[in-house]
């Protein structure tokens, strides 16, 4: 068992969370090992979330106005959602469920119902966990996915390939092997599959029940011959294929494995170099976790968190925080004061527009590939962005931050890490904001705390003047923007 | 893939372009030949995304082929006329669709080169990999950086301030540079480095710190050596914006609710402004049309609305307004416009009154500078002649439109950037 630190938490809880207060990280650290602290995490359906479902059940009302039971307002979605990552005890939760979206990235723009993306929400948030099998037949046969790539358009005898090639080429494995560079699949293959995928369609609830959608198979519509796919390959099958055949095999491809190793590096670890040996040994390592317990992507999740490749020097600060990242993460690095409002008036729509405006509108990715991570939010417009909304944050006030709604960062947290000299402040925000950083940086800051006249944190004015301006000044560091 | 209302692109996960972040100071002497590039020469980007359906923008109307493969979305004879009955034909046997009159009047008046059958060997059908290809003017997809970028490496580094650009919120691939650092202008009013407003006397404080902070270098190749080198170039970029778009005015009235003629509005008032700025890039989403490419909501398809119709519109609208807001401004003599997408849509349409992934495609070429006229051969839809998958085969590489450009209108050097020689397709002389 290796000891964990006070850093290591922080590290732990800024990949699998969206970081935590000081005192949040000494709870974690006090786990006592880094094995006992992802299992913590891990196991996050017994850790008791009922604060936040009370608040939830009172300041919600996603079905308002209520014009049909299809039409929800898509901003209480987001403002739901971004709730929850902002106050949940059960950080991994949503952090696997953000992941899953952006894996299986569907859209509002084209489903056009809401309703529809929050149950696609409620599927990947209680199947994050499960057997990688279990989780993408649900995916595919839930209403949202049916809707966005065709699949009920894809009949006996006119097929659509939509579903089927994204199923393999962004879902699974992807075109190549990520570690062999092997073709994974024909055209052939597409077609095929997409006639195993024939006749796949849902069935509407009642008003009554609005969540409460159902897979139906239309057999009229499926097409009963014989598919061959993977032909020439260990997971060459010729039958009578319907989806739900289609969809193990493809879960136990070794090239499935090691592109979920990819994806989850990208997202959780540090990117993979398959140029290098020692890349392709991890990626290997990794998928046979998988292989081995089943396609439990819990079980893969935890060698993941566990192995040295996540605690290793390399993966520190190896990740360019998402906008979520970015957006709530200082947020709950101060203590999450967070009044959402509502549940029909003064609703807090600023943190999910927050997060939109740097590029990661959630419930409407760009394109099914999902939001590009990493050096991708690398640009002037989205580094702009993120400073402007890190002042935003620093310099919003509030007099009542219990009955306001929005987030804030209060007069009293600043004034909890504000100390006497320029240095002790400087590094005291610092370590709340789990930055890093030289020794210049600190002098910059401490410089820019003595600017004009000598810092005098004594009075409420200056530390929210200058300590707001400081608070904004770290958030901009290069440091600052990497998880 | 499927709709989307902002206009994204797609770039390499994970791995950064390590050349993306070495910093501006190692251009060093190495760079100090004769730099390319042409003043007065510009060039305008428009990326279609999702795959535009060629055969119903470049109509091959006397085909009986098209209209056997397409029996709902093949535009009859009869319906080849805009809304002011104008004749959509352009030749003996093509036509363009009729949502696209505004284009189709640069047409006429000499302004449009259209290259038929663009393309390249073995296709992708993925649009990640197919737009990567197109992107990077390599066949694999592979090398993380631009054919733009490339060619700004070469020309546009020694000059100050914006000489290219995104507009949209992010950068698209082709953009991708060694030694440049490209912008990505997503709105002109939060293009800036803004502080506390209760405490505007600090804000050179503030600028200072962070200065100083991003004047520090990291080791290339890490991230934070990447966004240091951004952050500056945003900061320092954004104070020259701020100060030329404001003296931008114009007569011309973009369209409302098209986000193309937002992005093209915004790329205009750069070139305008900025006499530096040599290269805008722009995006349009959502043709990535599988199903309802076409209306229906009367029970009978009416191919003169819904998606595809509405999307093609957006682009003849916006390109229009742009020409004669740089007409206007003097600078249609300056300014060449390219637009592309990563395949064409297959010739059969499917159940769903739509199309799937295709291959070659049509490319515009437009403004004062082209030599209007058609160009390549469209590619033919005989059964024996389309693919396995039923798609066309290419007759055109899309690297030689790339190398036209670059030799005949930016004075570049194609087979540097591309690296082999191309045919010039003749559009600019």
């Amino acid at each position: 068992m290796a000891s964990i630190s006070f850093d290591d938490a922080a590290h732990l809880l800024r990949r699998m969370g969206f970081g935590g207060s000081p005192d949040e990280l000494d709870q974690l650290a006090a786990f006592g090992s880094r094995e006992a602290a992802v299992d913590h995490l891990l196991n996050y359906d017994r850790i008791d979330d009922s604060a936040l479902d009370n608040l939830t059940a009172q300041k919600f009302q996603i079905n308002d106005p209520p014009l049909d039971n299809t039409k929800f307002n898509p901003q209480e979605l987001r403002r739901l959602w971004f709730t929850r990552m902002i106050l949940t005890k059960r950080q991994f939760q949503e952090k696997i469920t953000l992941f899953w979206h952006n894996h299986f990235a569907t859209a509002i723009s084209k489903v056009n119902q809401e309703v529809l993306m929050q149950v696609q929400n409620n599927t990947l948030r209680a199947n994050a966990l499960a057997r990688f099998d279990d989780l993408l037949l649900k995916v595919a046969q839930d209403p949202a996915m049916l809707i966005w790539l065709d699949t009920l358009q894809n009949v006996r005898g006119n097929t659509n390939e939509n579903w089927a090639r994204e199923l393999q080429e962004l879902f699974t494995m992807g075109i190549k092997d990520v570690v062999t560079g092997e073709t994974n699949y024909s055209q052939t293959d597409i077609t095929e599959i997409a006639r195993a995928f024939t006749g796949w369609n849902f069935t509407r609830p009642p008003a009554s029940d609005p969540f409460n959608y159902t897979f139906r198979f239309n057999t009229n519509s499926h097409d009963n011959g014989l598919k061959t796919i993977y032909s020439g390959t260990a997971s060459a099958v010729t039958s009578n294929l319907d989806g739900k055949d289609v969809i193990p095999i493809i879960c136990n491809r070794p090239a499935t494995a090691r592109f979920l190793v990819k994806k989850f590096f990208d997202f959780f670890v540090y990117p993979l170099d398959f140029t290098t040996k020692q890349d392709r040994n991890t990626a290997d390592a990794l998928a046979a976790v998988y292989l081995s317990h089943d396609h439990s992507i819990k079980e893969f999740a935890r060698a993941i968190f566990t192995s040295d490749e996540f605690w290793s020097d390399r993966a520190r600060y190896a990740l360019i925080k998402t906008p979520p990242e970015f957006v709530v993460g200082p947020i709950r690095m101060f203590g999450a004061t967070y009044n959402p409002g509502g549940p029909t008036a003064q609703r807090d729509n600023s943190i999910f527009q927050r997060s939109a405006l740097l590029g990661m509108d959630c419930y409407d990715p760009p394109d099914v590939s999902g939001w590009d991570l990493n050096s991708a939010w690398v640009n002037t417009a989205s580094m702009l962005d993120r400073y402007n909304v890190a002042n935003t944050l620093a310099t919003t006030r509030t007099q009542n931050p219990t009955t306001q709604q929005g987030a804030f960062i209060t007069i009293d947290q600043l004034r909890k890490y504000t100390k006497a000299s320029t240095k002790k402040t400087v590094k005291g925000f610092i370590s709340v904001l789990n930055v890093s950083t030289d020794k210049p940086t600190i002098n910059s800051l401490r410089q820019y705390l003595d600017a004009d006249t000598p810092f005098d944190p004594s009075t409420d004015t200056v530390i929210d003047q200058k300590v707001r301006g400081l608070v904004h000044l770290i958030m901009c560091l290069p440091e600052f923007q990497l998880s | 893939m499927a709709i989307t209302r902002r206009q994204f692109i797609k770039q390499s996960a994970g791995v950064a372009s390590v050349g993306m972040f070495l910093p501006r100071v190692w251009l060093g002497e190495s760079q100090a030949q004769t730099p390319m590039g042409a003043a007065n020469r510009k060039m305008v980007v428009i990326q279609l995304i999702g795959g535009n359906d060629g055969l119903n923008t470049v109509i091959p109307y006397t085909n009986s082929r098209y209209y056997s493969l397409r029996p709902s979305l093949a535009f009859k004879q009869s319906e080849l006329k805009d809304d002011m009955d104008r004749s959509m034909l352009i030749s003996s046997d093509l036509a363009l669709n009729p949502a696209m009159k505004e284009i189709k009047e640069l047409y006429d008046e000499g302004k449009v080169a259209i290259i038929n059958g663009v393309g390249y060997s073995q296709p992708s059908l993925s649009h990640f990999l197919s737009m990567d290809v197109w992107h990077t003017a390599n066949l694999a997809g592979a090398g993380g950086i631009g054919w733009l970028g490339k060619y700004a490496d070469a020309a546009l580094i020694e000059k100050d301030g914006i000489s290219a650009a995104s507009i949209g919120g992010s950068l698209p691939k082709s953009l991708f540079a060694s030694k440049s650092v490209i912008p990505s202008i997503q709105d002109f009013s939060l293009y800036n480095f803004i502080t506390d407003p209760g405490h505007p006397e600090d804000y050179q404080n503030q600028l200072d710190a962070f200065t100083a902070a991003s004047s520090r270098s990291f080791e290339p190749g890490a991230f934070r050596s990447a966004i240091n080198m951004t952050a500056m170039d945003a900061v320092q970029g954004a104070q020259q914006l701020q100060a030329a778009v404001a003296s931008y005015s114009s007569r011309v009235a973009y369209p409302e609710n098209n986000p193309l003629a937002a992005a093209l509005k915004m790329a205009a008032q750069i070139l305008i402004t900025m006499p530096e700025a040599a290269l805008l890039y722009v995006m349009l989403g959502s043709f990535d049309t599988h199903s309802d490419q076409i209306d229906h909501r009367s029970g009978q398809p009416n191919r003169l609305a819904g998606q595809h119709s509405s999307l093609i519109k957006w682009l003849s609208q916006a390109v229009k307004a742009f020409y004669e807001d740089l007409n206007q401004h003097g600078l249609a003599d300056d300014v060449l416009i390219m637009e592309w997408s990563e395949f064409g849509r297959r010739p059969e349409e499917n159940a769903s009154l739509g199309t799937d992934h295709g291959t070659a495609n049509s490319m515009f070429v437009i403004g004062n500078p082209v030599r209007g006229g058609l160009y390549g051969e469209a590619p033919s839809l005989n059964a024996l002649d389309l693919d396995s998958a039923g798609n066309v085969k290419f007759t055109v590489d899309f690297r030689s439109v790339y190398a036209t450009i670059l030799d005949r209108w930016l004075q570049g050097d194609s087979q540097s950037i591309l690296g082999e020689k191309f045919e010039n397709i003749g559009f600019l002389g």
